[in-house]
């Protein structure tokens, strides 16, 4: 079953979100509490946009979230936004809730109301400007790797069961010779943290492991297409 | 033919880039309180000043050894006189005042004479010699010559010499003429006073008294009276004259109590201002600083993280009530329009590197202050954040160098963060700048080591590093991932992945001159 992402708020976070969900082809569901909001979402094109009083639990009971979609609250109201992560938390424990917060007390609050992911937008754009000031040429390129679709773009992919990378060390593997950089991985053996390539020990790589790659598009496609090869 | 030859001088001069430039220097570093070296200057003279009064008070009680009587005498008073006439060569041009009038004489087809620009550069330099700096200036030359023991009192004007290099000074006088209406009046009332008192009791006591003489010594008793002083060297002895003490006592009290509230309210109501071009001033000394517009979310978030960075920097907020909040927060804020001309203009646009960061809430008034700053040098950097996203392109036109998108930002990480999860914790540690990951640049500047080599030659992978690509200067190509034979250049920007102290260390090694 393909994951869908549940929008909550369709302020004005919400609509930008929305659309880049619409671009990413990822299935996502409109959910808002105030008329106005909700009938601008329909005016642009979101049919199956629900309109939902927040407040009330009985509203909840009906929503078909499983386990592996993603909950994204952005209300424009915060302290609505807060009592949507706790509710949210309580009816679907296991679903990952992101939201989006522009304070640290409420980035805080959110985190105790069962947010899996905060964004606190002022504190990301605080860094970046102090990335900026430091080093404005490394923000440039990255900034470009993340949002271009097309050229030198990052990618993550997992380890295909029978991979010609199964039970191989990294430093074994010819990453350049596929015009592909490996930054780091997620090693099942290890637990869930991510590992930078960088920290120097060589790791054994194992289906079902995570890598996360830079390159040209069409080099990541090639390579993740080999990647399924049981032969380099 | 003196007159002609004069004038052909003028041209020479007036044409000679050396003369301007030597003049201009001299002029900024004597004129210019924002040049990074008239610091030097200031300290010197301080110096200078300061041991020359100090010699000349050691030399009251003790004799003084003849280097230092040599150092006083010609030293110190031969640079005051070199300063002196430097000063007075800068303050106005001669030789632009002969070629004028001569262009203009033969614009008009009439007889040149010297006389005309000669008369105006005398003006103007008379101008000049008779200013109070310039005088206290020229009087502080003169204690070298010591036989005449009454030239000692113009050591004195060492002292004020101090005026000129000491703003604290400056800005107490500058508050004090503020209340110039007040504290005349007053003047006048004490005056007045002292002379009806001083007449009035020279009347009574003149014979009785054996200790008033004179008018003077009347007037004398009668300031010291009203200004609650009472050295009690003259007393008077009649009833008359008691009677006038009492009352001038009592006026001289409340003149006493007017004028230090006069004073008193003129620092209150200065303080702020005062406080706040004290520092605009700290901030000019440093090398690079940023001006941070408005004191909103994002700048209180970009604060927070500036306590580890630690930029010079100076809050612009224009509503008094949020200036107040901030100074509360305990940063550097002063209550200015970032959006008017001389506001930006305050500062040391010229000698430092300023970044202006435009955090306001709106959009046209980031564009406006980033125009502003812009206008007044294309050397100021401009960091503004745009709301809508259809403003970046309107941004960019304003000749902003980043644009900072805080919902776009966001936008992206969510995305990330749903797309690429995995990925997420990478970027985001990228993203915050967390110590376990470092995505950094290092530019090879001229001599750098690494300059001519192959890219094979370099094992990043032994030092724990990860080349992502070389950016071929700041506004050339982005090769990713080079190839082995790859040469390195001067200018070229080497985008590395690793831990800080991984990228720390090749900076360390490759950026200065040897391998």
């Amino acid at each position: 079953m393909k994951k869908k992402a549940f929008l909550f708020g369709y302020g004005g976070d919400g609509r930008t979100l929305a659309q880049s969900l619409k671009a990413e082809k990822m299935h996502s569901q409109v959910i808002e509490s105030s008329e106005e909001n909700y009938n601008r979402a329909i005016e642009d094109g979101y049919t199956n946009t629900l309109l939902v009083d927040v407040t009330k639990d009985e509203d909840f009971e009906h929503l078909d979230i499983s386990e592996d979609d993603y909950i994204i609250c952005v209300m424009d109201d915060e302290h609505l936004n807060v009592f949507l992560t706790l509710t949210l938390h309580a009816f679907f424990p296991k679903v990952t809730i992101i939201a989006i917060s522009d304070s640290i007390h409420a980035s805080q609050k959110l985190k105790m109301a069962g947010a899996s992911r905060v964004i606190d937008l002022y504190q990301v754009s605080a860094n970046r400007i102090h990335n900026i000031l430091k080093k404005p040429v490394a923000t440039k390129l990255l900034d470009d790797f993340l949002s271009r679709d097309d050229g030198i773009t990052l990618r993550e992919m997992i380890i295909p069961d029978k991979s010609f990378l199964d039970a191989k060390m990294v430093d074994d593997v010819d990453f350049q010779g596929f015009g592909v950089l490996l930054v780091g991985m997620i090693d099942v053996e290890l637990g869930q943290k991510f590992i930078f390539v960088t920290y120097g020990t060589s790791h054994k790589l194992d289906s079902g492991d995570t890598l996360v790659c830079i390159g040209e598009k069409k080099d990541l496609e090639k390579f993740e297409a080999h990647m399924y090869r049981s032969e380099a | 033919m003196i007159s002609g030859f004069i004038v052909k001088f003028a041209y020479w001069i007036n044409g000679s880039q050396k003369y301007k430039h030597t003049k201009t220097f001299f002029d900024t570093l004597l004129n210019n309180p924002d040049y990074p070296y008239k610091k030097y200057v200031d300290s010197l003279m301080i110096f200078l000043i300061l041991t020359s009064v100090g010699i000349l008070v050691y030399e009251v009680q003790n004799s003084v050894p003849e280097w230092m009587d040599f150092y006083d005498i010609y030293l110190v008073s031969i640079i005051f006189l070199i300063e002196y006439l430097l000063r007075f060569w800068v303050y106005s041009d001669v030789h632009k005042s002969i070629v004028r009038e001569h262009e203009k004489s033969r614009f008009l087809k009439k007889d040149f004479s010297l006389w005309v620009p000669f008369k105006e550069v005398f003006k103007s330099k008379i101008k000049y010699v008779s200013s109070p700096t310039a005088i206290i200036d020229l009087l502080a030359i003169l204690p070298a010559y010591r036989p005449l023991r009454i030239l000692r009192i113009f050591v004195l004007f060492r002292v004020f010499k101090l005026l000129r290099y000491t703003k604290s000074i400056n800005q107490f006088v500058d508050v004090l003429a503020t209340k110039k209406f007040e504290l005349f009046t007053l003047l006048f009332l004490l005056v007045f006073m002292m002379i009806s008192a001083g007449i009035a009791i020279y009347v009574f006591e003149e014979h009785e008294n054996p200790h008033i003489n004179s008018l003077f010594d009347a007037l004398y008793w009668a300031l010291v009276t009203i200004s609650t002083v009472g050295f009690g060297d003259i007393a008077p002895v009649t009833t008359e004259g008691r009677t006038i003490s009492m009352l001038i006592i009592v006026s001289g009290l409340a003149m006493i109590s007017f004028m230090t509230s006069v004073i008193v309210s003129a620092f209150s109501e200065k303080l702020g201002e005062l406080k706040e071009s004290r520092m605009i001033e700290e901030v000019n000394k440093k090398e690079a600083f940023l001006i941070i517009c408005g004191y909103g979310q994002m700048t209180k978030s970009f604060l927070r993280e500036n306590v580890k960075a630690r930029h010079a920097y100076i809050v612009l907020e224009k509503d008094k009530s949020i200036v107040e909040q901030a100074i509360k927060d305990g940063y550097n804020v002063i209550h200015e329009d970032a959006s008017r001309h001389e506001v930006i203009g305050k500062f040391n646009v010229e000698y430092t590197n300023i970044t202006v960061l435009c955090l306001t809430n709106s959009d046209v008034e980031n564009i406006y202050i980033a125009l502003n700053a812009k206008s007044l040098s294309r050397n100021i950097k401009v960091i503004a954040r745009a709301i809508d996203s259809n403003m970046k392109k309107k941004f960019e036109l304003a000749g902003v160098d980043h644009v900072l998108m805080p919902n776009e930002v966001a936008n992206t990480m969510l995305i990330t963060a749903i797309m690429q999860p995995v990925m997420y914790n990478g970027i985001h540690a990228i993203l915050t700048g967390k110590d376990v990951a470092n995505m950094d640049e290092i530019t090879l500047h001229e001599g750098s080591g690494l300059i001519g080599k192959k890219r094979e030659e370099i094992d990043f992978r032994e030092d724990k590093l990860l080349l992502i690509g070389i950016q071929r200067g700041v506004r050339g190509s982005f090769i990713f991932n080079p190839k082995p034979e790859i040469l390195f250049q001067g200018n070229d920007i080497l985008l590395l992945m690793g831990l800080e102290m991984s990228i720390e260390y090749f900076k360390e090694r490759y950026q200065r001159k040897s391998v």
